[in-house]
């Protein structure tokens, strides 16, 4: 029961800026195989609050927190959005041909199923001027205990030793999908093509060249770092452990997964009277919903937690702005490329 | 397409639990010993070679890519992330890219590319097509041209491409043939109302902002109608960064969108009021005389005396018989006297053509008296008529007009006055309204009452458009070989306007009909209009040549054009890599070779380097590059033997033969191919001296020095910001007044009440109830990936417009009804989303959704062209006409329509 290294990320959501490079970094490498992989993003960003990617997945359930017998399957269209095809060859006839040209249209049409990965994006909730909303990055978190794994009755799923990466064998899956129903964040995907189900491998071929994985390379927002969490000299280690400014997604599922995020800031909102406020535009109790230390902390004590990482976020900043200096902003601006991949 | 049912079924839980034969694992935690299969995923992870490439989409991103290649397919893009860093306290510009970038290959493959020459069958816009072969198609120009020429004259050929930065080669391509065969070149800047025309009127520049890595100097930034976080992908770390930094952000937008969410505080104004803002926060700064008074006295006009009997500056010439107009005053504390102000243009080439005062101590305030020509004349400081003007619109006043309430607008004025080095950042949301002079005037206004122009983190800089050639003067010499004081240039949005027979619908909030100003303007010699004689003799253009630009889905009056300039045409030629609204519409389509396929070079404002594009891959099917192209129609005109004698319109006379074509398009044999053509490019710029195409594929390189038109040098280890010779050499502006002009006493100007900056209202002319706001979007450039599917998959898969859920409800609508979107100009179809991150009496669409993209009319089917006449002037100082620097804008911000649910049939 044992691996000897384990690799993490960090996500800090005050430089998401939301535009989905990573997302298309992945696409394009891993999952425009064939078209069992249409529906799938091993990396995805949604938009929060928002119904998320699948649809409504918090309230879908996994392995360790829900009654095993109910989790139900998203579907291709409700659920992960259909991919969408285009009539490009009547409407731009680039090698010719006299019928008249259609208009171009998705089909099928959107209003069918109207969802997709991203469907309400910048849609957020609050009323104006006091709307909000942020992104939220999704990888598979590659859990200390993958929940995918247990649910596995062949055994297919398995985590590496080497750096602690959790794989589908593709040869001893049959498509069960208990796993699809197992993982609580619902990042294993059924491939209806190939029949079997397949996952994020956190570019495994990359980090064994000890290149960063594609989403976070590619992160246009420089958003994300990467190491190995016994390595107590990384900037990982530092946000997760020494400045504490980092939390799980949903820690409550008990599955104890190794990306991280630091939550997000937001401007403070008017009063009736127009008055600009202080208090933040993002309520706490939607944060602390979210993202906790441990599956045993409880609702006050995440709160506790993310005004104290506001705190040390604001104090620092102040810091610096009056001629401070700070590992931790440091750590977040990260200079170079060299600051955030260290594998 | 893929079986929907069969996968729904397949999804549903109905497989049981087969057992085979099979090892039981007891560790698959760290011991798994089936990890064979593990070499598939390496498998798929290798390559034969990569390549270095990058977009030529106006993005303003010219970001570098690595492109990896195996079997001859292009099949994976990556960041190159190699640019070397500026110095090590600034954050690095790696990776530079955008999610769109990552996929370019789906145009490059798709069904979009262009393979073939197709010609039109059917009706245009109708979309049959016959494919042709490539000596048909330029057989077929060739002759057209040559007739035209011969019946109608040269300047009915019209050129219209868009931003030589971000293709240098391909822009220069088409000018070139045009430069020697006497055909008009449009402008894009002006016309896509991207450039800033308070840049040209302050500061005598077409825009010189700083690179995206000197955000990070700052330390108070006000992102003004600027979305920076969605639409400058690549540089938006800079602004989280500089944020974590402890720089204070201040969002001012009517809706709350992805920059407001980084930002420390977001401010909602009402649309098209934020000149009425910033006039508020200047008001406030100069009565708490939070303003820098020494840096004013030296760098702006405020000091100069204003006649008080005319509202003109007092120039030398009142003073001195027969001496200079381009000479000004200030009024000397010292000795009580008005002297010459130093650095005026009428220094021009002598040594008090410096911005040093020496002991000139000059007055802000005061009536003085001075003896003129004419007798004594009262006169006093430009700062005094600011100071006045600007009283208008204290607090309450601009918290009426803003909705901003007033003690926020002292707060931020109050901030940004006295945190140094602050910036505005200004951009598409403020550029796009009718009156985006005045709101550029007043945004540099507060910039330079607070000392900031000119220093590292401070200042005015505006990202539109990808309009930073830094290696201009090559790609000049590239693409007028006559020179371009030989070169027909046309305003784009006066030649639009007039051709498509557009009706002004802004008439009364002038003096004067627009025609009457459209006629001064051109009579004056203050803008051209080509062909000569169209105002008198309804002259037509002929020809329209576009490539590498989607002219007919940009343009504003989209209806009016197509009914109106379209059918004058006689020929369309559009040149592309992909199809798109001006293809459609076109006669003659030729395909040009890809991104991927040929040797161009791309710069940018956001950041100081150069990097080319490369041949990683062959021209696909049929396709060539654009340099290749026209190199191919200069022959198909070279064979027809014309030869004409033109007279340019200042009636210089050029003798143009075509039998030597080829020859005068390659320079003797010199520049035939691409990589030639680039190589001239970088040779001929002094940004570029001693570079080579290979040399910057290697790796990008950081330029090494700018011409006369940028404001600043460029150094080792400094990232680079505006008018820093201004401020630290003391070298004048390019203004009447050699210093940032705020004053213009050009008698329209006096006349509309604009000398100084103003407010005024958007123009209220559409009397439909919701602004239409068109943005920038994260998912497109312009119309580029506006139709890719893998784009299209992480949106609504269609057009979409926003409203805020009262004006939703208040029209009985639910999300994703269908909608028809209409004023008097014209509708379309779109779907809804409802979201409160709008404000009411808003509808909001991202822009360059494509004509075929909607069921019904094209995206800018509701807009038309409103002509400014302020940007119709000419003949003074930094106010003359020169293509993409200085004409009327073609905005569209002011538009206003109306929502109903769509009933089909
Ligand atoms: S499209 Fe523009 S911003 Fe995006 S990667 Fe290409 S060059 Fe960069």
């Amino acid at each position: 029961m044992a691996i000897m290294r384990q690799i993490q990320m960090v996500f800090d959501l005050n430089k998401c800026i939301g535009c989905h490079t990573c997302a298309m970094a992945c696409k394009t490498m891993w999952t425009d195989r064939d078209a069992g992989q249409m529906h799938m993003y091993w990396m995805n960003v949604e938009t929060r609050p928002g119904t998320g990617y699948p649809k409504d997945w918090e309230n879908l359930g996994g392995w360790f927190n829900a009654d095993r017998n109910t989790i139900p399957l998203p579907h291709i269209h409700e659920g992960y959005g259909t991919p969408w095809e285009y009539n490009y060859k009547e409407v731009l006839k680039t090698e010719g041909g006299d019928t008249p040209a259609p208009k171009l249209i998705p089909s099928p049409d959107p209003s069918e199923y109207p969802y997709a990965s991203n469907w309400d994006e910048d849609v957020g909730k609050g009323t104006f001027p006091n709307s909000y909303y942020f992104y939220l990055p999704r990888i598979c978190n590659h859990c200390t205990d993958p929940a995918c794994l247990e649910a596995c009755p062949r055994q297919a799923v398995y985590k590496r030793s080497e750096d602690g990466i959790v794989l589908i064998d593709p040869k001893r899956c049959r498509g069960y999908r208990y796993c699809v129903k197992g993982c609580p964040y619902k990042k294993v995907y059924y491939n209806p093509e190939e029949k079997i189900s397949q996952k994020c491998v956190f570019c495994y071929p990359r980090i064994e060249e000890r290149k960063g994985n594609f989403c976070s390379t590619q992160c246009a927002g420089r958003i994300s770092w990467i190491g190995y969490a016994d390595d107590t000299k990384s900037n990982i280690y530092k946000l997760i452990n020494t400045w504490k400014v980092a939390l799980r997604l949903h820690p409550e599922y008990k599955t104890e997964p190794n990306v991280f995020y630091i939550p997000p800031l937001s401007p403070p909102t008017y009063s009736f009277t127009s008055k600009l406020t202080d208090s933040p535009r993002i309520p706490i109790d939607m944060l602390a919903k979210m993202f906790g230390d441990t599956h045993d902390q409880n609702y006050d004590q995440r709160v506790t937690r993310i005004k104290q990482i506001f705190d040390i976020l604001q104090n620092e900043r102040n810091k610096v702005a009056s001629g401070g200096n700070s590992e931790l902003i440091d750590i977040l601006i990260s200079r170079s490329e060299a600051d955030r991949f260290q594998i | 397409m893929m079986e929907n049912k069969s996968i729904e079924n397949d999804l549903s839980d109905k497989n049981t639990l087969t057992l085979d034969l099979l090892e039981h694992v007891t560790e698959p935690i760290g011991k798994y010993p089936y990890r064979g299969w593990e070499t598939a995923y390496r498998e798929q992870w290798k390559y034969d070679y990569t390549g270095r490439t990058t977009h030529s989409v106006n993005c303003a991103g010219s970001c570098t890519w690595k492109v990896y290649v195996k079997n001859n397919i292009a099949f994976k893009e990556e960041q190159y992330a190699d640019y070397p860093d500026i110095n090590p306290i600034l954050p690095t510009y790696n990776p530079r890219g955008c999610q769109k970038g990552a996929n370019y290959k789906e145009y490059v493959y798709g069904p979009q590319r262009l393979k073939y020459p197709l010609m039109r069958v059917g009706a245009r816009g109708e979309g049959k097509w016959k494919r042709i072969s490539w000596e048909e198609a330029m057989r077929h120009i060739a002759n057209k041209i040559v007739n035209t020429i011969a019946t109608h004259g040269p300047d009915t050929i019209t050129f219209y491409s868009a931003n030589p930065a971000k293709f240098a080669i391909t822009y220069a391509g088409g000018l070139r043939l045009a430069n020697l065969i006497g055909g008009v070149v449009c402008s894009y800047y002006d016309w896509v109302s991207d450039l800033p025309p308070g840049e040209p009127m302050t500061w005598g520049v077409q825009t010189d902002s700083c690179e995206a890595a000197d955000w990070f100097h700052s330390k108070y930034i006000i992102v003004w109608g600027s979305n920076l976080l969605e639409t400058r992908i690549p540089d938006a770390h800079f602004l989280t960064e500089t944020r974590m930094r402890g720089t204070k952000i201040v969002a001012i937008f009517p809706e709350y969108n992805p920059t407001s969410i980084h930002a420390d505080i977001f401010i909602p104004v009402k649309p098209g009021t934020d000149s009425a803002l910033a006039l508020g926060m200047a008001n406030f700064i100069i009565n708490k005389g939070l303003y820098d008074e020494a840096y004013i006295k030296q760098y702006t006009d405020m000091p100069m005396l204003i006649r008080m009997d005319n509202g003109k500056f007092l120039r030398e010439s009142d003073m001195t018989s027969n001496s200079s107009q381009e000479k000004f005053y200030l009024w000397d504390q010292n000795t009580g006297k008005p002297v010459l102000a130093p650095g005026a243009q009428g220094f021009l080439g002598s040594q008090d053509w410096t911005l040093n005062l020496d002991s000139i101590k000059p007055a802000l305030e005061g009536i003085f008296t001075v003896h003129t020509n004419t007798g004594p004349v009262k006169v006093t400081p430009v700062f005094s008529l600011l100071k006045q003007k600007v009283a208008a619109y204290d607090l309450v006043t601009v918290s009426g007009i803003t909705g901003v309430e007033d003690c926020l607008i002292a707060r931020i004025a109050r901030e940004f006055a006295s945190t140094k080095p602050a910036r505005i950042i200004g951009g598409a949301g403020t550029n796009h309204y009718y009156h985006n002079d005045l709101t550029n005037r007043s945004h540099i206004l507060l910039a330079a009452l607070t000392g900031n122009v000119g220093i590292p983190g401070g200042g005015f800089d505006h990202y539109v458009g990808q309009e930073k050639i830094w290696c201009k003067e090559g790609t000049f010499d590239l693409a007028y070989p006559l020179g371009s004081t030989k070169q027909r240039f046309q305003p784009t949005t006066l030649w639009t306007f007039i051709h498509s027979h557009i009706m002004s619908d802004v008439d009364n909030l002038w003096p004067h009909p627009m025609i009457d100003y459209i006629r001064e303007s051109v009579h004056n010699g203050w803008m051209p209009l080509f062909p000569e004689g169209t105002l008198d003799s309804g002259k037509s253009p002929k020809i329209l040549f576009v490539w590498g630009s989607n002219f007919l889905n940009q343009a504003k009056g989209f209806e009016s054009i197509l009914a109106n300039l379209w059918p004058k045409l006689d020929l369309v030629v559009d040149i592309d890599y992909r199809m798109n609204t001006t293809g459609l519409y076109a006669d003659i389509i030729l395909p040009a070779a890809s991104m991927f396929e040929k040797w161009d070079i791309s710069t940018t404002d956001l950041h100081s380097y150069v990097s080319p594009f490369t041949p990683i891959i062959e021209p696909q099917m049929e396709s060539k590059t654009d340099w290749q192209i026209w190199q191919t129609l200069a022959r198909a005109l070279q064979e027809t033997k014309f030869s004409y004698h033109d007279t340019l319109p200042d009636g210089t006379p050029v003798y143009r033969d075509f039998s030597t074509l080829v020859n005068d398009f390659t320079a003797q044999g010199t520049l035939t191919s691409d990589k030639a053509a680039g190589q001239f490019i970088l040779d001929n710029s002094v940004g570029t001296r001693g570079m080579t195409m290979d040399g910057i594929n290697e790796k990008p390189r950081r330029f090494v020095a700018t011409g006369k038109e940028f404001t600043s040098d460029i150094k080792d280890g400094i990232a680079y910001y505006g008018l820093q010779r201004m401020y630290e050499l003391k070298q004048p502006l390019s203004t009447l007044t050699g210093r940032q002009q705020f004053y213009i006493d050009h008698p329209w100007f006096l006349e509309f009440g604009e000398e100084l900056p103003a407010y005024k209202p958007p123009v209220q002319e559409d009397k439909y109830p919701l602004r239409w706001i068109t943005p920038h979007s994260r998912w497109s450039i312009h119309s580029t990936w506006r139709d890719a599917k893998y784009q299209l998959r992480l949106q609504r898969g269609q057009p979409v417009v926003y409203l805020n859920p009262s004006e939703a409800t208040a029209r009985n609508l639910i999300d994703n009804d269908a909608l028809e979107i209409y004023n008097n100009y014209g509708k379309i179809l779109a779907h809804l989303c409802i979201s409160p991150r709008i404000p009411p009496g808003m509808a909001l669409m991202y822009h360059g959704w494509e004509y075929y993209s909607f069921r019904k009319g094209g995206f800018q089917s509701p807009t038309t062209i409103r002509i400014k006449p302020t940007q119709l002037v000419g003949g003074y100082g930094q106010l003359k006409f020169k293509a993409n620097y200085w004409g009327p804008t073609g905005n569209q911000k002011d538009t206003r329509v109306e929502v109903r649910k769509y009933k089909s049939g």
